[in-house]
């Protein structure tokens, strides 16, 4: 069922960008997320040290205004949202439980015109990579498609951010994808297990493993899943210098 | 129908209740529990993730036949069906022909699984997921198996949404979505203490969770600190390595 959702996601960011005439970006992501959840701007921000305040791109003056308040006041969804490692949706910022939460922040934005901010985490698993944050003028909750596809926009915006998206591991910033839809198969065991092997096969950080294992599986044009298995089942060992070696 | 254990397992299950806990250590004793109690030789518990995805987020057995059982029925299978209506869907005999769903029954029967059997977790009207049960041998459920399996499914339920008010549905999705990311970080450290003793899946997780037990710490909290790197005493020394 993902896979379906995931290319039609795919397809509107490609599309996107084709008409700007650019490889797609963390731009796209954040222009595409706005478009489909009908929403008024998004911010996409990296995280460094593990806090997310590192702003990549702003849609408008409002969603550069929310992050910069965040960081200004030290409170805010953005803040909460790494260490929850969930979204926060928070549908209506009129709502009492929001001015509990963030007595601070919840008025400010109020004031800058935000009646309802979402926000992502860029992350997978323990890999922290940043924040996608969402506001709209109006207050509501977002449907059950906007929320599948906005988790899917994240997912894809998590592996431009850690550089491994088309599997080069190139793209120091992080920021484009060379056309081809990235093989995100986030959510099978296989490459998680896969992902915690490796940092301990190549020493290297769970986030650095991530990028290795769709390097190799990449360059050797083949599924992530698949090689992911054959690292699980022990056929498959990388080596430090990156090619692999025979196996055990 | 060993009634000291069910009184035990609901004793149990509450008693984690109370105080902080880890949704995914306490759906994995839920999982074992229910095992032994119902005529179960493998159980799991299945999330619906927003993306359009069912998801595991725990497995009596932590290997990977049963994780990919699972993983299958994203297109077909008892579990799939059970999601879709929120109604209790039995496979009673996988083995006959004219299977309803007959690549999930190849598998399952290559796993030596012959009968399966999913029941709804449900909160008012939003069905969340579901509890899988595979049975060894064919037959179908009796009504108590099926009451107490049920009764399970609804405490996996609980104890999933428990941990703040579930006033808004948004809510429901934070905290599945923070369930479903606790299970990959807890994949994570699998993968990275299996490497590192040379130990299989299964045991791997076995390790985590006795030590996260012994130390009183959440079971997410010590996967995150170990692949993190973080985690200065953990885990134990290499010596442990089991021979073959």
């Amino acid at each position: 069922m993902t896979d379906r959702r995931t290319s039609i996601v795919w397809g509107q960011l490609a599309a996107h960008a084709a008409g700007h005439g650019r490889q797609v970006s963390v731009v796209d992501v954040c222009e595409v997320a706005v478009r489909s959840a009908q929403l008024s701007g998004a911010w996409l921000a990296a995280a460094r040290n593990g806090e997310p305040d590192f702003v990549m791109c702003v849609t408008d003056l409002v969603s550069e205004q929310l992050p910069e308040l965040q960081l200004t006041l030290g409170e805010g969804p953005c803040h909460d949202v790494l260490a929850a490692a969930a979204p926060v949706l928070a549908g209506d910022l009129g709502d009492e439980e929001y001015s509990r939460r963030w007595p601070v922040f919840t008025p400010a934005a109020r004031q800058l015109g935000a009646g309802a901010v979402f926000t992502f985490p860029l992350i997978v698993g323990a890999i922290r990579a940043g924040v996608l944050g969402l506001y709209r003028g109006s207050a509501g909750p977002l449907s059950d498609r906007q929320l599948g596809d906005l988790l899917i926009l994240a997912d894809v915006a998590t592996v431009m951010l850690l550089g491994g998206a088309d599997g080069h591991g190139e793209n120091q910033d992080g920021a484009e994808l060379d056309g081809q839809a990235p093989d995100l198969a986030l959510h099978r065991a296989e490459i998680d297990q896969a992902t915690g092997m490796l940092t301990v096969q190549l020493d290297v950080s769970a986030g650095e493993a991530f990028v290795r294992l769709r390097a190799y599986a990449y360059s050797q044009d083949r599924r992530l899943a698949e090689v992911a298995g054959d690292i699980v089942a022990r056929r498959l060992r990388l080596r430090r210098d990156a090619g692999p070696d025979g196996g055990p | 129908m060993d009634t000291e254990l069910l009184s035990d397992t609901f004793v149990d299950l509450a008693d984690t209740m109370v105080a902080d806990f880890d949704a995914i250590d306490f759906l994995h004793m839920l999982t074992d529990r229910s095992v032994r109690l119902l005529a179960a030789s493998a159980a799991g518990v299945v999330l619906a993730d927003p993306r359009g995805e069912l998801r595991v987020a725990a497995a009596s057995n932590e290997e990977a036949g049963l994780l990919e059982l699972f993983q299958l029925q994203n297109d077909q299978g008892p579990c799939l069906e059970c999601f879709r209506t929120g109604q209790p869907v039995t496979a009673a005999d996988l083995t006959t022909p004219d299977q309803r769903w007959p690549r999930f029954a190849q598998a399952a029967t290559q796993s030596g699984f012959r009968a399966v059997h999913a029941l709804p977790m449900r909160l008012r009207d939003q069905v969340i997921g579901a509890l899988n049960l595979f049975a060894a041998v064919p037959g179908p459920f009796g009504p108590a198996d099926v009451r107490i399996g049920q009764a399970l499914a609804d405490v996996a339920t609980i104890g999933l949404l428990q941990q703040r008010t579930v006033r808004r549905r948004e809510t429901i999705a934070e905290q599945l979505q923070a369930a479903l990311n606790s299970r990959v970080i807890i994949e994570q450290a699998k993968g990275k203490l299996a490497e590192r003793l040379s130990v299989d899946m299964d045991r791997a997780f076995t390790m985590l969770r006795d030590y996260a037990r012994n130390s009183n710490r959440l079971l997410t909290d010590v996967a995150r600190d170990f692949v993190d790197g973080s985690t200065a005493e953990f885990p134990p020394p290499a010596r442990r390595r089991p021979t073959g």
